[in-house]
C-alpha cells in the first residue's frame, strides 16, 4: 500500500462570482492545482468532486468538459460541509489502494444566498413554532451549553471572529479582508444570541483543488514541495441522547480526531497549525476542546491567551477560517487542506506559520445528522 | 397565553359523514404529538425496551443500540428543564422575531426543541423549570381545512 502525497494545491479567491458557473469555478481551481503540481490533465487518472448544492450536476465530468475529456474515472460526492474533505479522502484512498498514481480532488460551490436551511416538510413550517432550525441557532445553542457549563462569555466567542478576520487580511484568497475589532463584532446585527452577524460564516462561492499522488509519482515529480498524508479520517455522528433535537458537533469531531491521531501516531502537542471548521464563532471554541488543543472548559482562556493567533503557540485558522475566508460549502474541506499544504512548504506569504511541519484540518458537515473529516499532513 | 389552547384541542364539530369527520380531524404538527380520536393531544416519545434510549421519531430500529424490538410509546412531560437555548433575532422571511429557541429535557427522558414563551429572553437560564403546553400550531389549517396541534414551552407555573 502506497503512502499518499499532495503535490499540487490551490484555490480561487473566495467571494461572489455571479457571472460564473460552479463548473467554471471548479475547473479554474483544478487548473491551478495541476499547474502547482507541474502536471497536465492527461496524467490524471481519477477525479473526485465534492459539492453540496451542485453535486447532482456531475461536477467532476463538467470539469473535464472544460479542461480535457480524458475518460478519467469521475466520482461526485455530497456530504454537507464535509463534501470537500470527503473528495480528498476518496482521492487518498484511491492512491493508497494502489490502483491509481495520480488523482485530482476538487471542491466547488455556488452557495444559495441568505440564511440556509428551512426544511421542506408537510404541515406548518417549524421555524418559530418549534424553536429554530436555522444553522446560526443550532450553533448558538451548542455554544450556550459551553457558556452554561464553563462561564464562556460572548466576548470570548467574538474574539474568534476578531482573530480570524485579522488573519484574512493577510490572505489574498479570502473573501473578507478587513480588520474587524471586537467592538465591531459585538455591534454587528444580532442573529442568534450569542452570535452576531460577524460571528457567522458568510455564504460565498469558491473552489479549491489538490493533486494526490503515490510515493512513486511523488519521487518522480520531486519531494521538495510534497506533503505526506499522515492521517485521513471520515466518520458519521455516533448516537447522542439529545440529538438531533440538540445538535452535537462535539462527539462526531472527537471520534474523527481520535482516529486521526491514532492513524498518524501523534497527538495535539505535535501540531504546528490547525485549520478547523469555524462555521460559527462558537464552533471554534468547542473544537479547541474537541481536538484536544486545550483541556475541558479551557477554550475561553485559550482564545484569551492569544496562543491560537498567528505568532502564538498553535495558530488556528490563519487562512481567515470560514468566518473571513468564506464558506463555499463543498470547497471548504479542500481549501483548508490547501492552506496547510502552503504553510508546510513555506509558501504562505505574510501569514506563514514559521517552521510549520505538521498541520491538521477539520471539517464538520451537518443536516440534522453529521459527518466529520480530519486530515493530518506533514512536510515530506 | 400568546396563542393556542392549553392541554386539549377541541376538534371542530362536523357533519356525521366520514368525509366531513376526516376533514375536521386535528393533525399533529410535530412528530412527538399524538392526537386521540376525541381530539385531545399529548407528547410522546419512543423508548427502546433494550437500552432505554428515548427518541422523538419513529425509527426502524433503535438508533442507540440497533435493537429491532419495536420501540414503546412513552408519555413525556409536561414538566421539563431547559438544557440550552438561543434568542433568535434573524430568521427566515416572514417568521416573527425575536423568539426563544429552547432545548428542553422533558420528564420521561425525551428531549425536544421548542419555542419558549412567557419569559423575558434575558431571564432564561440553564435548568429553568418549564412546561410543555399543547397549542394550535399558530392557527394554521391544512389545505383541507383541518387544524394542527403543536406545543410550546412556558416557565413552570405560567401556564396555569
Amino acid at each position: 500500500m502506497s503512502d499518499a502525497f499532495i503535490v499540487g494545491a490551490d484555490m480561487i479567491r473566495f467571494g461572489r462570482h455571479p457571472d460564473r458557473t460552479p463548473f467554471q469555478l471548479a475547473a479554474e481551481a483544478a487548473l491551478l492545482a495541476l499547474d502547482d503540481a507541474g502536471i497536465t490533465i492527461r496524467e490524471v487518472e481519477a477525479i473526485y468532486a465534492g459539492s453540496t448544492f451542485n453535486s447532482a450536476s456531475m461536477v467532476a465530468q463538467r470539469v473535464l468538459q472544460l479542461i480535457g475529456q480524458t475518460g478519467a474515472m469521475c466520482v461526485n460526492v455530497s456530504n454537507a460541509c464535509a463534501a470537500g474533505a470527503t473528495a480528498v479522502r476518496q482521492a487518498i484512498l484511491a492512491v493508497k489502494s494502489g490502483e491509481y498514481d495520480v488523482v485530482l480532488a476538487v471542491g466547488a460551490e455556488k452557495n444559495p444566498r441568505g440564511l440556509m436551511g428551512g426544511p421542506l416538510t408537510e404541515g406548518p413550517p417549524p421555524e418559530g413554532l418549534f424553536g429554530s432550525v436555522a444553522p446560526p441557532s443550532i450553533f448558538a445553542e451548542a455554544g450556550m451549553v459551553h457558556a452554561s457549563r464553563y462561564g464562556t462569555t460572548i466576548e470570548q466567542f467574538a474574539k474568534v471572529a476578531v482573530k480570524n478576520h485579522h488573519h484574512a487580511t493577510m490572505n489574498p484568497k479570502a473573501a473578507y479582508r478587513t480588520e474587524t475589532p471586537l467592538e465591531d463584532v459585538l455591534a454587528s446585527e444580532m442573529i442568534a444570541w450569542p452570535l452576531t452577524k460577524l460571528m457567522c460564516s458568510p455564504n460565498v462561492d469558491g473552489a479549491a483543488a489538490v493533486v494526490v499522488v503515490s510515493e512513486r509519482k511523488a519521487r518522480e515529480l520531486g519531494l521538495a514541495r510534497a506533503v505526506r498524508v499522515r492521517g485521513s479520517v471520515l466518520v458519521s455522528d455516533p448516537y447522542e441522547a439529545r440529538a438531533p433535537e440538540m445538535f452535537d458537533p462535539n462527539s462526531v469531531t472527537r471520534l474523527a480526531v481520535g482516529k486521526a491521531y491514532e492513524q498518524a501516531g501523534l497527538g495535539p502537542e505535535d501540531l504546528d497549525m490547525v485549520e478547523l471548521h469555524d462555521c460559527f464563532a462558537t464552533a471554534e471554541l468547542l473544537h479547541y476542546e474537541n481536538l484536544g488543543l486545550c483541556g475541558e472548559g479551557e477554550a475561553g482562556r485559550l482564545i484569551d491567551s492569544g496562543d491560537t493567533a498567528l505568532g502564538g503557540r498553535l495558530p488556528v485558522n490563519v487562512s481567515g477560517g470560514l468566518l473571513a475566508k468564506g464558506h463555499p460549502i463543498g470547497a471548504t474541506g479542500v481549501a483548508n487542506i490547501v492552506e496547510v499544504v502552503h504553510h508546510l512548504r513555506g509558501e504562505a506569504g505574510a501569514r506563514q506559520v514559521e517552521g510549520a511541519r505538521i498541520g491538521l484540518t477539520h471539517v464538520l458537515g451537518f443536516a440534522s445528522v453529521a459527518a466529520a473529516g480530519v486530515h493530518v499532513l506533514e512536510k515530506a | 397565553m400568546e396563542r393556542g389552547m392549553q392541554g386539549r384541542i377541541e376538534a371542530p364539530v362536523g357533519r356525521r359523514t366520514l368525509v366531513q369527520s376526516d376533514k375536521t380531524q386535528a393533525q399533529p404538527a410535530h412528530k412527538a404529538i399524538r392526537v386521540a380520536a376525541d381530539g385531545s393531544a399529548v407528547i410522546e416519545g419512543r423508548k427502546c425496551v433494550d437500552c432505554g434510549a428515548v427518541v422523538a421519531d419513529a425509527t426502524m430500529a433503535c438508533r442507540a443500540c440497533g435493537s429491532r424490538t419495536p420501540l414503546e410509546a412513552v408519555r413525556a412531560g409536561p414538566g421539563g428543564k431547559v438544557f440550552s437555548w438561543s434568542v433568535i433575532h434573524r430568521s427566515y422571511p416572514g417568521i416573527p422575531v425575536p423568539f426563544v429557541s429552547a432545548i428542553v429535557d422533558l420528564d420521561g427522558g425525551l428531549t425536544l426543541k421548542g419555542t419558549l414563551r412567557g419569559i423575558a429572553p434575558e431571564a432564561v437560564h440553564p435548568d429553568l423549570a418549564v412546561e410543555a403546553v399543547i397549542d394550535d400550531a399558530g392557527g394554521i389549517l391544512d389545505k383541507e381545512g383541518r387544524p394542527y396541534v403543536g406545543f410550546h414551552f412556558v416557565p413552570k407555573g405560567v401556564g396555569q
